[in-house]
C-alpha cells in the first residue's frame, strides 16, 4: 500500500495538468464550434 | 440593452455578374470609421484583425470554400471561419488589400458577409461565456477527483486504511478544493461581498457563508486530526450552482436574442443618388451622411435606412421584424418604408423621410431600451420578498446550530451549513423574472411589444377591454368612397387630380386617403402658391384659378353637404362647387374574430367615441360591440373608465385594458390598468404605452392575453414550487437529515426546475 504514498499526489499533479491542458483548449477556442469538425470528416476533398 | 447591429446593406445576392458592382457597395467599409466598428488592431505588427458575420453558410464545406478562397489572396494572413456562429474572422495587411476586396471575395462565393458590429461588446461576451466554462470545468474536474479520494473513506471496513493513510487522501482533497474555492467559487463571494457592502441579503449570501464555514471548519478538522472533512459536498455544491448558474446563463441569452432580433439591421452605407431625377448617378454613402430628402437606391437584401416613401419601381419588402407579419408587402411609388425592413424583388428608389432615432425603427428600438432599463426595478422587488426570506434562513441555521450543539456538539456546524445550502431563494426570486422575460420574447417575435413588463401581470387580471374606435376598431386610414360631381360637365378623375394635389403636402387621413386613391397614374400637377387653413382645408392655384379644398364653409360657402355617417370633403374653384367627395371607415379585416376570441376569453368589450352617435354606432354594428358610447370628451372618456375601474351600482370594480391609437387618447389610455396602442398610431416615443401592437393586427390582443395568463400561472407555479420546496427542505436539514451535498444538489435542480418552466413560455 505503500505505493499510494507516491500515486496520491501524483494524481494531485495530473488532474493539475488536465485543468492547464483544457484552459489551453479553451482559450485556442476549441469549444466556440463543435458542430463542423465532425462534417468535415465528411468531405472528399483533403486540403 | 445593448443592440448588436448588423449590416445587410452588404448583403447582396451576388451572382458572377453582380461582382463589380457589389464591390462599389463594399467600398463604403474602407472607411476607417467605420471599420473601426468591426476591427482592430491584430496581435501581429502592421496587421488588421476583422470580425464578419456570413450569411448563407449551411455546412462545414462552406466554411471551407470560404477559407480557401480568401487565404490564397494578397494579403491576407489567417481565415478563420466557424459555420456553426456563421461568424469570420479574418487577420489581414492594410498596405496590401482592403476589406472591400475582402467582402466582395466572399459575396462571390454566394455567401452574404456583414461587418460585426461594436467588436468590443462582442469579444466581451465571449471572453465573460469563455470564464464561465472555465470555472465550471475547474469545479467538475477537482470535484471528479475529490469524491475519488473520499470513496475509501466512506466504503473501507475500519482497519483496512491506516490512519496516515487516511489523512493522505484527506490533504489530497483539500489541495484539490483550494482552486475551487479560491478560483471557481469567486463569483459568489464577489456578489456576496457586494451585497453586504450595499447591506442587503442577496442569494450569494448565505451561498459564500455555507461554503466558507464548510472549508474553514473541515481545514480546522483536518490540521486538528479529528473530527469530519467534508471537501466533497463542498465541491460537489460549487459545481451544481455553476453549472445550474451556466444553463440560466445559456437559456437567458436565448430569450434575450429573441428580443434583440427586433433591434438589428440597419445599413451602415448605401447608395445615393447625386442629382435625382435630372441623373441616375450614384455614389456609396454612409448612414451618418445622409439627410432626410436624400434620395436612395435601394437594392433587394438591402435594409432601408430611414423611414421615407418610394420613389419609383415595384418590389415586395419584407417587414417581418417590425411587425411581425410573414407575408412580404408590395411597394409601389408612393407608399411608405419602414427603417430597417427589407427589400425583397428588385430595386427601389425611395425618398429619406425621417432617420436614426425620428424613424420608426429608432422609437421601436428606444422602447425596448426602455422595457430593458425597468427589468432591474421588476428583480428588486423579488429581490426584497427575497431578502426577508434569507433573512430567516440565516435565523434558522444559527438556530439549529445552537439546538444541536445541545443534542450533538460534532453534527451542529453541518446542520448549519446544510440549512444555509439548501434553502433556494433562486427559485423564489428568479420565478418572476425569468416567467415575464420568456413572455416579453415570445410577445416580440409576434410583432407585440411589452414597454413594461410588468403589465403582463394587471393584463392576466383584466375583465374589460375598451376600444377607441378610429385607428383602432377601424383603419386609421379613411376611404375615398366616392367622387360625387356637382359641376356639370366636369371630369371625375380631373377633379380628383386636382383635390389629391391640393392635398400633397398634407398627412391629414384625408389628404392620405386621397392620395392612395389617384396612386401613381399621372405627375403631379404643379400648383402654385399652396396655403393650408388649419381645420379648414387647403386653398392653391392652378393654371390661373384659385381652387379649395375643405369644408364646405371654407370652399364654398353657400353650399350644402348632405348630412351622412360620412365625412365629405368640397372641391371648388372661384365659380362655384366641383365635387363633393365623400370618405368612409372601414372595419379592421381582424376585429371581428380578435372580438369574438376576447369574448371567449371571458372579457366584456366596449367602445368609447369622440365621433357622432350613428358613426361610432355604425362600427360598433359591424364589429359586435353592444356597449357603446359616443360623442365623448376625453373628459367623459376618463369618467366612464373611472366608472368601470370603481364599480358599484350592482357592478363589480374592474380592471380595464384601453386599446387605442395613441393619438388624441393619452389620457384614458394613462388612466387604464392596461395601455395598448396600435403600432400604427403616434410616435411610440411620445406614448407610454404598456403595450404597442406594431403588427396592426386586433387577433394579437386575445393573443397577448392568453399568453398574459399563462404567465401569471407560471409564475404562480414557480412561487408554489419554491415555496413547497424550501418547507420540505429546511425541516428535513434542520433535523439533520440532509448532509450537505445532497442539499447542494437539491438547491441547483431546484433554480433550474423554476427557470426551465419559464422558459416553456418562451416557445
Amino acid at each position: 500500500m505503500d505505493i499510494l504514498l507516491l500515486l496520491v499526489p501524483l494524481s494531485v499533479v495530473l488532474v493539475f495538468i488536465i485543468v492547464v491542458i483544457f484552459y489551453w483548449a479553451l482559450q485556442e477556442g476549441q469549444f466556440e464550434d463543435l458542430e463542423s469538425p465532425g462534417r468535415e470528416l465528411l468531405d472528399d476533398d483533403d486540403r | 440593452m445593448a443592440f448588436e447591429t448588423l449590416d445587410p446593406s452588404l448583403a447582396l445576392p451576388a451572382g458572377p455578374g453582380a461582382a463589380i458592382a457589389s464591390d462599389a457597395r463594399y467600398q463604403a467599409l474602407d472607411d476607417a470609421e467605420l471599420q473601426a466598428q468591426f476591427s482592430r488592431p491584430a496581435e501581429q505588427e502592421g496587421l488588421t484583425e476583422s470580425w464578419l458575420l456570413v450569411d448563407g453558410m449551411v455546412c462545414a464545406a462552406c466554411a471551407q470554400s470560404i477559407e480557401q478562397r480568401l487565404g490564397g489572396m494578397p494579403g491576407v494572413h489567417r481565415v478563420q471561419v466557424n459555420a456553426a456562429a456563421g461568424r469570420a474572422k479574418l487577420i489581414w495587411d492594410q498596405r496590401q488589400t482592403a476589406v472591400s476586396t475582402l467582402f466582395a471575395a466572399i459575396a462571390q462565393l454566394n455567401y452574404r458577409p456583414y461587418p460585426v458590429q461594436h467588436i468590443e461588446g462582442d469579444l466581451q461576451r465571449r471572453r465573460q461565456q469563455r470564464q464561465a466554462l472555465w470555472r465550471l470545468f475547474v469545479a467538475g474536474f477537482c470535484m471528479m477527483q475529490v469524491m475519488m479520494y473520499a470513496t475509501p473513506i466512506y466504503f473501507a471496513t475500519p482497519g483496512d486504511i491506516t490512519p496516515d493513510m487516511e489523512q493522505l487522501l484527506k490533504w489530497a482533497s483539500w489541495l484539490l478544493s483550494l482552486p475551487i474555492v479560491l478560483f471557481a467559487a469567486g463569483p459568489f463571494f464577489r456578489s456576496a461581498w457586494q451585497d453586504l457592502l450595499a447591506r442587503r441579503i442577496g442569494m450569494d449570501v448565505p451561498v459564500s457563508l455555507g461554503i466558507l464555514i464548510t472549508f474553514v471548519a473541515s481545514s480546522l478538522a483536518l490540521m486538528q486530526r479529528s473530527g469530519e472533512v467534508y471537501f466533497d459536498s463542498l465541491s460537489m455544491f460549487v459545481f451544481f450552482l455553476l453549472g445550474g448558474r451556466y444553463l440560466e446563463t445559456l437559456a437567458r441569452n436565448k430569450v434575450a436574442g429573441n428580443l434583440e432580433q427586433l433591434a438589428k439591421r440597419l445599413p451602415s452605407s448605401v447608395e445615393r443618388l447625386l442629382d435625382y431625377p435630372a441623373s441616375g448617378e450614384s455614389r456609396p454613402a454612409l448612414a451618418h451622411q445622409l439627410r432626410s430628402g436624400d434620395v436612395l437606391r435601394i437594392l433587394p437584401g438591402q435594409a432601408f435606412p430611414g423611414d421615407g416613401v418610394v420613389l419609383d419601381g415595384h418590389s415586395a419588402v419584407d417587414e417581418a421584424l417590425l411587425t411581425g407579419e410573414g407575408q412580404p408587402v408590395d411597394k409601389s411609388p408612393g407608399d411608405p418604408l419602414v427603417a430597417g425592413s427589407y427589400n425583397l424583388h428588385a430595386p427601389l428608389l425611395m425618398r429619406l423621410e425621417r432617420l436614426g432615432r425620428d424613424s420608426r425603427f429608432g422609437e421601436i428600438v428606444a422602447l425596448m431600451e426602455r422595457a430593458a432599463s425597468e427589468k432591474p426595478r421588476l428583480a428588486a422587488l423579488a429581490d426584497r420578498y427575497a431578502a426577508h426570506f434569507l433573512l430567516a434562513v440565516l435565523v434558522l441555521a444559527a438556530l439549529a446550530a445552537g439546538v444541536w450543539r445541545l443534542i450533538e456538539p460534532a453534527r451542529a456546524i453541518w446542520v448549519a451549513v446544510a440549512v444555509l445550502v439548501v434553502t433556494c431563494p433562486c427559485a423564489l426570486s428568479l420565478a418572476t423574472p425569468a416567467a415575464i422575460l420568456a413572455a416579453s420574447g415570445r410577445l416580440a417575435r409576434e410583432g407585440v411589444l411589452v414597454a413594461h413588463p410588468a403589465a403582463l401581470e394587471a393584463m392576466a387580471e383584466a375583465q374589460r377591454v375598451v376600444f377607441d374606435k378610429t385607428g383602432t376598431l377601424s383603419h386609421e386610414q379613411v376611404l375615398l368612397k366616392s367622387v360625387q360631381v356637382v359641376r356639370e360637365g366636369f371630369d371625375a378623375q380631373r377633379a380628383l387630380a386636382l383635390a389629391a394635389a391640393l392635398d400633397a403636402q398634407s398627412l391629414h387621413p384625408i389628404a392620405r386617403a386621397l392620395q392612395r386613391a389617384v396612386a401613381t397614374e399621372a405627375a403631379p400637377l404643379k400648383l402654385e402658391s399652396l396655403h393650408e387653413e388649419r381645420g379648414q382645408g387647403v386653398e392653391a392655384w392652378f393654371e390661373g384659378e384659385r381652387y379649395r379644398l375643405g369644408r364646405a364653409s371654407f370652399a364654398w360657402p353657400d353650399f350644402r353637404i348632405e348630412d351622412s355617417i360620412d365625412v365629405s370633403s368640397l372641391l371648388a374653384d372661384q365659380n362655384g362647387p366641383i365635387a363633393v367627395l365623400h370618405f368612409g371607415e372601414r372595419l379592421r379585416e381582424d376585429a371581428v374574430a380578435a372580438l369574438q376570441a376576447l369574448r371567449v376569453q371571458g372579457l366584456q368589450l366596449a367602445m368609447l367615441s369622440g365621433d357622432r352617435s350613428h358613426s361610432a354606432a355604425a362600427i360598433a354594428a359591424q364589429a359586435g360591440i353592444s356597449e357603446v358610447l359616443s360623442e365623448q370628451t376625453p373628459e367623459s372618456k376618463l369618467a366612464a373608465l373611472a366608472a368601470w375601474q370603481q364599480g358599484g351600482a350592482g357592478r363589480d370594480a374592474q380592471r380595464v385594458i384601453m386599446v387605442g391609437d395613441g393619438i388624441n387618447d393619452g389620457p384614458v389610455l394613462s388612466r387604464a390598468d392596461v395601455s395598448v396602442v396600435m403600432g400604427s398610431g403616434a410616435p411610440l416615443s411620445q406614448s407610454d404605452a404598456d403595450l404597442v401592437l406594431l403588427s396592426n393586427r386586433l387577433g394579437d390582443l386575445p393573443l397577448a392575453i392568453a399568453l398574459a395568463r399563462r404567465t401569471q400561472a407560471i409564475i404562480k407555479q414557480n412561487l408554489c414550487w419554491a415555496a413547497a420546496y424550501n418547507a420540505l427542505c429546511v425541516p428535513l436539514a434542520m433535523l439533520g437529515w440532509l448532509p450537505p451535498w445532497l442539499a447542494g444538489l437539491g438547491m441547483a435542480a431546484s433554480s433550474l426546475l423554476v427557470v426551465l418552466n419559464a422558459l416553456r413560455l418562451a416557445r
